[in-house]
C-alpha cells in the first residue's frame, strides 16, 4: 500500500470490516444470482407460452 | 501573478494539491507526489469518460499562475462553480443522488485502473443544473489487493444521515452540520431503530461495521488481501441499499401551500404578474436568490429570462420535491437549497472557516422575499430593522411583499399569542427599509391587503 496516500483515516478496523462485509456479501450475491438465473428461467418459459398463446 | 493567493481553507487534508483562488477564480494545485495518479488519471481516458458523461467537472491545465511553489506538478483551472452547497443544505433525494453518483464513479473508474480515495458529499456540487463531482484530485490508481480506502467515510458522511432520514421519516439535515466529517457510525447505530439490525445490508455496513471498529480499536490495522469482486461487490451493496432509501415526505405546513393559496381569487395570478413586471425594470441581474421560495413557482419566473436563481426553503420537503421538478423539466436556472433565514447555515470547521456561512456565501443581484416578512417579524419576533440589514447584506435590489396585521394569514399567527407587535405596520416597515433601500415600485397585490415592493438599495 502506498501509505502516503491515506492522507484519511480508513477508521479503525475498516479493512477488517470489509474483509468481512466483503466475504458475507460474496455468499449472498452468490445465491442472489441463483435466485435470479431460476426466475429468469421460468419467466423466460412463461413468455414463451405467453407469446405461443397470442400467436 | 497576483499577491491575493489564498489557500482555499478547507483544501489543506490531501497531500496531492489543494484549491486556492487568484481574483475571485479558483485553480486546483496537483503536486508531485500525485503525478503518477494523475497523469495515469488523464492517459487511462478516465478524465475523458467521466468529462464527457458530464459528471466530473471539467478542468485546463494552465500556466497562467505560478505560485513558486516546488512541490507544485501542475495547475489546473477548473469550471467555475457559482454558487457553493454544503449537504446540510440539501435536500435527502440530493444527499442520495450524490450518494448514488460518488459509487457510480468509484465504480466504473475501475475499468481504468483507479478508484476513489475519498468519499464525502463535499465533493459534490451542483453545477449547470445537476450535481457533479468536482474533487479531481479523488482519483487513484486502483490496488487490486486493497479494500476501498474510503469505505468508513462512505458510511458515515452518506449512509448515516441517509439511513437515519429514511427510518424516523424526519428531515434531519442539521445533524450532517454537527457532525460534518460524517455521522460516527456507533452514534448511527444508537440513533436507528432496532429492526435495522435485521436488514443484510444496513447489518453489514452500520452494527457490524461499528461492532469491529469498536471492537478493534487501538490493534494493528490489517493489510488482508481483497479481491476487486469483493470490492465491487461491496460498492453494490451500498447501491442497493441506497437506492431503497426513501425521502420523508409527509404533507408539511408547507407543502400544499399554494393550491391552497391559489385559491384566493386571483391572488397568485396578480403576483406573478406584478413580479414579471418589475423584472422588466431591473437591469444587468444575473443572479438571484428566491427566499422561501415554497415550490418555487417565482423562481421559474426568473429562471425564465436565465438568471441563475438559488431557489430557498426551510422546508427540506418542498426543496427535495423542486428538486425532481426541475431534473424532469431540465430546468438549469434553478439550484434548490434548503435555508432557514432565521438561522442561515453558520461558518464551521477548523478556524471557523472550512465551510462558509451562507451569508459569507451570498452575493446575489436580487432578493426575492413573498410573502415571507411577516414569518420573520410575527413568527420569531426579528425586529423590521434588522430584517432589513439582512436584505441588504446580501443583493442590492430587493423584490419584497408587505404581510399586513389585518391580512388571514398574520391573524392566524396573532390567535396564539398575545400581540407585542405594535410597530409592525406598513409604515414602520418602509421606515426600517429606507435606511438601506430606495422604494422603486409600490403595488397592491389583487384584491388583497398585501404590497409588493422593487427596492433598490442606496450604494454609498
Amino acid at each position: 500500500m502506498q501509505n502516503w496516500f491515506l492522507y484519511i483515516d480508513p477508521g479503525t478496523g475498516s479493512y477488517l470490516v470489509q474483509v468481512i462485509v466483503g466475504a458475507v456479501l460474496g455468499v449472498a450475491f452468490f445465491f442472489r444470482n441463483i435466485k435470479n438465473a431460476i426466475i429468469a428461467f421460468f419467466t423466460r418459459n412463461r413468455k414463451k407460452e405467453d407469446e405461443n398463446k397470442t400467436v | 501573478m497576483s499577491n491575493s493567493t489564498s489557500h482555499h481553507p478547507s483544501s489543506y487534508r490531501d497531500p496531492s494539491g489543494f484549491v486556492f483562488e487568484v481574483g475571485g477564480v479558483y485553480y486546483r494545485q496537483v503536486n508531485y507526489v500525485y503525478q503518477k495518479h494523475y497523469d495515469e488519471f488523464i492517459k487511462s481516458n478516465c478524465y475523458k469518460y467521466f468529462t464527457e458523461k458530464g459528471i466530473l467537472i471539467a478542468h485546463e491545465e494552465t500556466a497562467e499562475i505560478d505560485l513558486n511553489d516546488e512541490a507544485c506538478y501542475k495547475i489546473l483551472k477548473p469550471e467555475q462553480i457559482n454558487f457553493i452547497t454544503y449537504p446540510w443544505e440539501w435536500s435527502f433525494d440530493m444527499l442520495k443522488d450524490a450518494a448514488l453518483l460518488t459509487l457510480q464513479i468509484a465504480g466504473a473508474s475501475l475499468q481504468f485502473g483507479m478508484t476513489l480515495k475519498d468519499a464525502t458529499p463535499f465533493n459534490i456540487q451542483w453545477h449547470k443544473g445537476k450535481l457533479i463531482f468536482i474533487d479531481t484530485l479523488s482519483f487513484e490508481i486502483y490496488n487490486p489487493q486493497a479494500p476501498w480506502i474510503a469505505y468508513s467515510q462512505f458510511c458515515e458522511t452518506f449512509l448515516a444521515p441517509l439511513l437515519l432520514m429514511h427510518h424516523t421519516k424526519k428531515p434531519l439535515q442539521s445533524l450532517m452540520l454537527a457532525w460534518p466529517d460524517g455521522i460516527p457510525l456507533d452514534i448511527a447505530k444508537a440513533l436507528l431503530p432496532q429492526k435495522t439490525k435485521f436488514s443484510l445490508h444496513t447489518y453489514l455496513h452500520i452494527h457490524l461495521h461499528s461492532k469491529i471498529a469498536t471492537k478493534s480499536s487501538g490493534s494493528k490495522t490489517h493489510h488482508t488481501k481483497f479481491s476487486k469482486q469483493k470490492f465491487i461487490n461491496l460498492l453494490s451493496s451500498l447501491e442497493i441499499l441506497i437506492k431503497k432509501l426513501k425521502a420523508p415526505d409527509s404533507k408539511t405546513t408547507w407543502s400544499n401551500y399554494y393550491d391552497e393559496a391559489a385559491q384566493r381569487d386571483g391572488y397568485l395570478e396578480n403576483k406573478k404578474a406584478l413580479v414579471e413586471e418589475y423584472l422588466t425594470q431591473l437591469n444587468d441581474v444575473k443572479t438571484a436568490i428566491d427566499l422561501g421560495a415554497n415550490d418555487g413557482q417565482f423562481s421559474k419566473l426568473l429562471a425564465f429570462r436565465k438568471i441563475s436563481t438559488i431557489t430557498s426553503d426551510f422546508d427540506a420537503t418542498c426543496i427535495n420535491h423542486l428538486y425532481h421538478a426541475i431534473n424532469e423539466e431540465k430546468e438549469f436556472n434553478i439550484q434548490p437549497l434548503v435555508l432557514d433565514v432565521k438561522n442561515p447555515s453558520p461558518s464551521i470547521g477548523f478556524n471557523n472557516k472550512e465551510r462558509s456561512s451562507f451569508l459569507k456565501r451570498a452575493k446575489f443581484d436580487l432578493t426575492l422575499a413573498l410573502a415571507l416578512i411577516h414569518h420573520l417579524a410575527i413568527g420569531k419576533n426579528i425586529p423590521l430593522t434588522m430584517i432589513a440589514d439582512f436584505f441588504a447584506s446580501i443583493a442590492p435590489n430587493l423584490i419584497i411583499e408587505f404581510v399586513p396585521k389585518e391580512d388571514e394569514k398574520v391573524k392566524m399567527m396573532l390567535s396564539g399569542k398575545k400581540d407585542i407587535y405594535i410597530n409592525y405596520s406598513e409604515a414602520a416597515f418602509e421606515k426600517a427599509f429606507s435606511k438601506h433601500y430606495l422604494v422603486v415600485s409600490k403595488k397592491t397585490v389583487g384584491n388583497s391587503n398585501r404590497s409588493l415592493y422593487l427596492m433598490k438599495r442606496n450604494e454609498k
